[in-house]
């Protein structure tokens, strides 16, 4: 069985959520790693900052990350492997033989080599519809770990930065973490209709600042860094605020405690 | 001849969009202007904007922003929908506030809450405050008890932006009367007249799908009104916000034809102040 594959293909195509299924069909040990793709001239790569590893984390828990494991999972019948790169084009040779020579010397880090490798746009067994021929692509990135959202200003934040408030935006992937505990995968790609706000299924407790993965990737072209950092900082919470909302969060689940 | 009179809202500052709409107002040679107030906030000519209207001498009520101006910012948080739209809303209020000069607020503040023509009621938001919402789309009865209970025959109102006609006919209200000793009761039903709710929309930030600044005409005569949109140069004010040194966002709300910022969720909602 052929169980260490290759996922390639450019920004918003669908490549997580296509790798997130696979490994929820999968009967047997799941393992990802995300690597850095190459730069090429206009076209910023962008950090994906642990968003893509974190969200999947999240869905099939007991998967493994190589990129956080001293070692992959030894090859077995039952384990999946999928490695994720973005790539601006596709291969000029499909095949293991085709690999852009920066992955691959991240792969030999790791003693790895694909028995498969699949590029969004080029292969029919993935789907097609999302995949987008970009020339210029300048990207930027926040760190929001710790950071708390006021859901409505979140909202009001991701309507403007998707609908060209801060610069033409292609594509915008986060992690953002809510008063109530909750963390949402927010998805925006230029040429979906609408957002994805996927909710996270591990939940913190209400008390305090969430330690966990959060961060947003922007990439686009003409992007205002200064005008999206200005609204984010409009949109989070000081620490007096959040625990004036998380408070009675809290109160409210110890009253269901003390009667359930 | 008809005497027609048009009204005009939430001009927020802006001034090409006012110069424009009472350009359109003297191409249809009407003479009679009411403003239903908010003259500032969010836009970048809150000077400019009150002089014209005090050059005009256009009779004008008191606006949420105008109050605000003269009476410091003491609404509650509900008033905004969000964290953001609140630190907007003030750094927009701090900045007007700055600017406006003595005089200019010393109009302002000279402003009615209402203005009466016969059966005719002109407020800001509604009879009962500035900054409450008459929404298109509110409960009937409420939306009549306030028209009724200010003794008009049609309320104009502003402060939704949202242009609309509301005619509230076919209204009526049963009583029923149980005197002391007598356990039937007595009941009567009083058939209301039919009343209206004319909203203007806004000058300076519509937000009914279009950048076009819109105002209503009223023929004084048959009753019969309408709606304007009128095109201005939306180009003009944005740069004149950047300028300012106010949010560049408030450029590209306005010149996609969003408000700048949101109306909070519960717009029926009136803050206890």
């Amino acid at each position: 069985m052929q169980n260490t594959w290759l996922i390639t293909g450019p920004p918003g195509c669908g490549k997580t959520t296509w790798i997130r299924d696979c490994f929820l069909k999968h009967q047997g040990t799941c393992a990802y790693l995300r690597l850095s793709g190459s730069e090429q001239e206009g076209l910023e790569q962008g950090p994906n900052a642990g968003i893509d590893s974190a969200w999947l984390q999240d869905q099939i828990p007991e998967l493994l990350d190589v990129a956080t494991t001293a070692d992959a999972p030894p090859p077995t019948d039952t384990r999946l492997l999928l490695i994720e790169v973005q790539q601006f084009q596709p291969p000029t040779i499909s095949g293991p033989d085709g690999i852009d020579p920066h992955v691959l010397r991240q792969l030999e880090r790791f003693n790895l080599r694909p028995d498969r490798t699949l590029h969004f746009g080029l292969d029919p067994e993935l789907p097609h519809e999302d995949v987008l021929d970009f020339k210029r692509l300048e990207s930027w990135h926040r760190n929001l770990q710790g950071c708390v959202w006021d859901p409505n200003s979140l909202s009001s934040f991701w309507f403007e930065l998707v609908n060209g408030a801060y610069g033409d935006v292609y594509r915008a992937k986060a992690l953002m973490n809510l008063p109530d505990g909750r963390s949402f995968l927010c998805n925006w790609m230029v040429s979906q209709q609408s957002s994805q706000f996927l909710p996270l299924e591990a939940v913190e407790p209400p008390a305090g600042r969430p330690n966990r993965t959060s961060h947003l990737v922007v990439q686009g072209r003409a992007l205002d860094p200064a005008g999206i950092q200005s609204t984010i900082d409009d949109c989070l919470f000081t620490d007096d605020v959040l625990e004036l909302h998380q408070a009675p969060l809290r109160d409210r689940q110890h009253a269901l405690q003390s009667n359930g | 001849m008809t005497m027609s009179h048009a009204v005009i809202s939430c001009l927020h500052a802006n001034l090409a969009a006012c110069e424009a709409v009472l350009a359109d107002i003297d191409q249809q040679g009407i003479d009679t202007i009411t403003c239903l107030g908010d003259l500032v906030g969010y836009g970048p000519q809150p000077n400019e904007v009150i002089e014209l209207i005090r050059e005009r001498s256009i009779p004008t009520c008191q606006g949420c922003w105008d109050e605000d101006i003269i009476d410091g910012l003491n609404a509650c948080e509900c008033s905004y929908p969000s964290q953001l739209a609140e630190r907007r809303g003030h750094r927009a209020h701090h900045w007007a506030a700055e600017r406006i000069t003595e005089n200019n607020k010393a109009f302002l503040a000279s402003l009615p809450m209402t203005l009466r023509r016969d059966r005719l009621l002109f407020v800001h938001g509604s009879p009962n405050s500035q900054h409450e919402y008459l929404l298109p789309d509110m409960n009937a009865f409420a939306a009549l008890e306030r028209v009724e209970t200010a003794g008009a025959e049609t309320l104009f109102c502003g402060h939704t932006h949202q242009p609309y006609v509301r005619e509230l006919s076919e209204g009526s209200i049963r009583v029923s009367v149980q005197k002391n000793g007598n356990h039937s009761d007595s009941e009567q039903e009083m058939t209301l007249p039919m009343r209206r709710i004319v909203n203007a929309g806004s000058v300076g930030e519509p937000r009914h799908g279009s950048t076009k600044a819109t105002y209503v005409v009223h023929d004084d005569d048959s009753g019969a009104v309408s709606v304007r949109e009128v095109e201005y140069d939306v180009s003009k004010t944005c740069r004149a916000i950047i300028e300012a040194g106010l949010p560049e966002v408030f450029a590209w709300r306005l010149s996609h034809g969003f408000e700048y910022a949101e109306r909070a969720e519960d717009a029926s909602h009136v803050c206890e102040r």
